[in-house]
């Protein structure tokens, strides 16, 4: 009987103990599936971000490509950096990206070359007001009517040079950085010159002014 | 020490060559505006002389004007006078000639020059100037007191112009220039 009981309770921990195992096994097993899902489940979802990068990245490229965003150079350039940046193992990406690139260096050169066009005609406007009194009152002297009124205007006209003596020089050709002068003369002879000869076909080449604004030497272009 | 010799002799050279192409070897640009520049100066003359004619100029301006006339021309450059009435033709040097134009005995004196062109081109001489012939057509009228035309004739005259390229320092910086200068200036016709 006793045999019988300490039997029974033996098949009982046994059972006990493979229950446990079982249930061990179980969750195991269990948690192993639900871990294994998880990682699929990330996957997939890295794969669908990734994808959707590389289409927004194609899209993007495309339409800077073909002039169809808004942005500005720094923008599309910024734009263009993130993407390199995803390092896109996509032959269309890489391609697109070498277009776009040379595209956009291509704007960089148009936008500089614009950039300096703009401070150049800025510069050249500056200057011309600068110059806009010179040519007033040397084309006035040459349009003068009689010697006097010429001479009330040389007068004047003297005033915005430093002595009488400033040097003029009057280019007759250029070329290739290279200039023909004619014979130097100096302010005063050359406002006569205007006088006698009652014309003035000349641009302002270059002014040089002293400190105290008067005109130290004139460079004239024949027109 | 002497390949260094050598290098500078070579690069002073090169600068010096460049600077002889400069001004030997001209573009066809830079001949033209070298004929146009002597043409100018001419016509320059041409304004000078109708000036100094003018009865109506004033003495200190025509005497002025008188000074940047003799400018133009060469030192020793003679202007040579003809009349209808007499056969002989007058040479003067520049600077009597415009004296003589300001005192002419008429009450009014009108000088125009026309056709003003090239009869023969500037040419490079062997010491570098370039010499060439201009002509010109003179118109004469002389008035008296009442506003009579009481003389007039037409003369073509040939000047000899003489453009030799020079180099002066202004501002620190070395200046290249074409000096044009008149030389005689001959009397070929006169007509009526």
């Amino acid at each position: 009987m006793v045999k019988n009981r300490e039997k029974m309770k033996k098949s009982a921990t046994l059972m006990s103990r493979l229950l446990m195992l079982s249930l061990v096994v179980i969750i195991a097993m269990g948690g192993a599936t639900s871990c294994k899902s998880k990682k699929k489940l990330a996957r997939e979802k890295a794969e669908a971000e990734y994808q959707a990068k590389v289409a927004q990245a194609k899209k993007d490229l495309t339409a800077m490509l073909n002039d169809e965003t808004n942005w500005t150079l720094p923008e599309k350039q910024e734009r263009l950096k993130t993407i390199k940046s995803y390092n896109i193992d996509d032959q269309d990406v890489k391609d697109l990206i070498v277009k776009v690139e040379a595209k956009l260096k291509e704007e960089e050169r148009a936008a500089e070359e614009a950039r300096l066009k703009k401070k150049e005609e800025e510069m050249s406007n500056k200057l011309r007001r600068k110059y806009q009194l010179i040519v007033y009152t040397l084309d006035n002297i040459a349009k003068a009517k009689n010697f006097d009124e010429a001479n009330n205007q040389i007068e004047g006209a003297l005033n915005l040079y430093a002595t009488p003596d400033v040097p003029v020089l009057i280019i007759i050709s250029k070329n290739k950085g290279y200039n023909d002068y004619d014979r130097p003369t100096t302010i005063s002879k050359f406002m006569n010159y205007l006088k006698d000869t009652k014309k003035f076909n000349y641009d302002i080449e270059s002014a040089k002014y002293n400190d105290d604004g008067k005109i130290t030497e004139l460079e004239l272009i024949k027109k | 020490m002497k390949r260094i010799t050598y290098l500078l002799i070579l690069v002073f050279g090169l600068g010096l060559s460049s600077q002889l192409w400069a001004q030997d070897n001209l573009t066809p640009e830079r001949k033209q505006a070298i004929d146009s520049l002597a043409l100018e100066k001419v016509k320059d003359l041409s304004k000078y002389i109708s000036i100094i004619g003018d009865k109506e100029t004033p003495w200190s301006e025509a005497n002025r004007v008188i000074d940047r006339a003799e400018e133009l021309f060469m030192q020793g450059s003679e202007m040579g006078v003809s009349s209808l009435v007499k056969p002989e033709i007058k040479y003067y040097p520049v600077r009597k000639y415009f004296e003589r134009l300001m005192r002419l005995n008429y009450n009014k004196v009108e000088i125009e020059w026309y056709d003003i062109e090239y009869v023969s081109d500037l040419q490079r001489q062997p010491d570098g100037t370039y010499v060439g012939v201009i002509t010109v057509f003179q118109k004469f009228k002389g008035y008296d007191k009442e506003g009579r035309l009481i003389y007039q004739d037409t003369t073509k005259k040939d000047i000899t112009v003489y453009v030799k390229r020079k180099e002066t320092q202004i501002g620190g910086r070395l200046i290249g220039f074409w000096d044009v200068l008149l030389g005689d200036i001959r009397v070929k016709e006169t007509t009526l």
